[in-house]
């Protein structure tokens, strides 16, 4: 990523999106519109000073919306280009709100309010089309209840849980109690206020709030009321007091997830939604067991799945090492159902096709293997650049030119293509760059490719 | 005939493509959507087979 903020040759239009494109392999003109970061990016050193004071949290879409950014922000820490960005859904000034404390504290002056849009135009040879995946919502298969049962993830957001960059810091908590953390700080601020009104009126009267209180109950200064303020105050206060010590109380309980499982073939091998294998879930899921295993040696974990598909250099080796070191159990069968029991734990219903039986199983997170569905804008993009999708919208393409797309001069590669894994997509990605350089370096491309 | 190219995408894909072309002599524009590159990639914590981190 570095290598591409530094490199002579490469101009970087992060935030921006390709809007029109005309002309014909050697000779296409491309308008690409650049977003409004509402922060100059040659101004901007990266030093972070706006979002530390920046006063709204949003969601963290890098974070799977497991933690928070604020309406100004880095995409993530170790982002490429490092210019801080402004929400515009989010950020007060830019809703018509007063604020700009982003403005103030930024000394390199790089902060504007009003910029605009930007239209580039750039002429081209070639155009290589990397747009990625996004993926499967698995909330289309009702009967795994995801964002109804906190405690059922996705692989990506278990990613995040595992990161040590994560919103969690690398341990594996919960989301339903990372949901009563997430209420207990908001809670400490509103006693902080609190007590802080309640001392004014202990100054006032030189009096502490309980003493007052039981004078107060007795029948005492029920026409004074100052006083009967306080007393409103002091119940409040006592009643928010109460609820934190609950949920510091079950705080203490919780503890990392211990007992994993995960679902294989969400979305993908299903007739409902994409009947291909999506490649690379077996061993993601294979991955992330193992990697919990090492944060937390107790962590045991059951993959449910029709069957793993460990098909790739050291792949089914790995899958072994995890069986034997790293507490993995495969399970054969499809997952029926999951529903929730005591404590959120997610309860599994399954067949197991090697002992012929139903059973279930509760655990204390479930991680769904999601498919590689085509990313959102697709068609859109499909139709700006004339290039065809096949039927479930990922970029045509054929076996002896699997990188080519309809449009000569256009090529495609990585999971725009179909899924695929980081070294497959980083091999075709490489086999596009060349198809490219073919047109670029080589006048008499048009004679027509060589097919083997 | 024009010598530049344009990568839509700026996940691993977009960003091997880039480089390979870039360390040829080619002038590459790289546009990204996210205010970002580094795509899903960034997002996974490890890689398979072998553990190694990322980013």
């Amino acid at each position: 990523m570095l290598d591409v903020g530094r490199h002579p040759n490469i101009e970087l239009l992060a935030y921006s999106e390709v809007e029109n494109l005309e002309g014909q392999a050697g000779d296409f003109k491309v308008f690409v519109r650049k977003k409004a970061r509402y922060v100059e990016e040659n101004k901007c050193t990266g030093c972070g000073a706006c979002d530390e004071k920046c006063p709204t949290m949003v969601p963290d879409a890098f974070n799977e919306g497991l933690g928070t950014r604020r309406a100004v922000y880095a995409y993530f820490a170790q982002g490429i280009p490092s210019t801080r960005t402004i929400d515009p859904d989010h950020c007060r000034q830019l809703n018509g709100k007063k604020c700009g404390i982003c403005a103030k504290v930024c000394q390199a002056e790089a902060i504007n309010f009003d910029q605009k849009d930007q239209i580039v135009e750039l002429n081209v040879g070639a155009v290589i089309l990397a747009a990625g995946y996004d993926v499967f919502d698995p909330s289309l298969i009702p009967e795994y209840r995801y964002r109804e049962i906190p405690n059922v993830v996705t692989a990506i957001e278990f990613e995040r849980l595992l990161s040590a960059s994560g919103p969690t810091g690398g341990h594996v908590d919960r989301p339903s109690d990372l949901a009563v953390k997430a209420d207990i700080e908001p809670l400490e601020k509103k006693i902080k206020k609190s007590s802080r009104a309640l001392e004014k009126f202990e100054k006032k009267y030189d009096q502490t709030s309980q003493e007052f209180y039981n004078t107060f109950t007795s029948g005492e200064f029920n026409d004074d009321d100052d006083r009967k303020k306080w007393a409103d105050k002091y119940t409040d206060h006592l009643s928010i007091v109460q609820i934190l010590e609950g949920l510091k109380e079950k705080a203490k309980t919780f503890g990392p997830a211990k007992r994993l499982a995960f679902i294989q073939c969400v979305g993908s091998r299903d007739f409902r939604f994409y009947p291909f294998c999506s490649g690379y879930c077996c061993m993601h899921s294979i991955k992330e067991a193992i990697i919990a295993n090492e944060h937390e040696p107790e962590t045991t974990s059951t993959i449910f799945g029709m069957d793993i598909r460990a098909v790739g250099k050291g792949f089914e080796e790995y899958k072994i090492r995890g069986g034997k070191t790293s507490g993995i159990t495969y399970v054969r069968g499809r997952v029926a159902e999951i529903t929730e029991g005591p404590e959120h734990n997610p309860v599994v219903i399954y067949e197991d096709t090697r002992e012929r039986k139903v059973d279930s199983q509760d655990f204390d997170l479930v991680i769904l293997a999601t498919a590689c569905a085509p990313p959102k804008g697709m068609v859109e993009l499909s139709k700006i650049l004339g290039i065809a999708l096949d039927d479930y919208g990922f970029v045509k393409t054929s076996a002896l030119s699997p990188v080519d797309t309809t449009v000569p001069g256009i090529f495609v590669c990585g999971c725009a293509e179909s899924p695929m894994d980081v070294p497959e997509s980083v091999a075709q990605a490489s086999s596009a760059a060349e198809r490219a350089a073919e047109i670029v370096f080589q006048p008499d491309f048009e004679k027509g490719k060589a097919i083997a | 005939m024009n010598k530049d190219v344009l990568i839509i995408g700026g996940g691993i894909a977009g960003i091997q493509a880039s480089l390979d072309l870039a360390d040829m002599g080619v002038r590459v524009h790289l546009v990204e959507n996210l205010p970002s590159i580094g795509g899903k990639m960034a997002q996974l914590d490890k890689t398979f087979p072998t553990n190694d981190c990322a980013i």
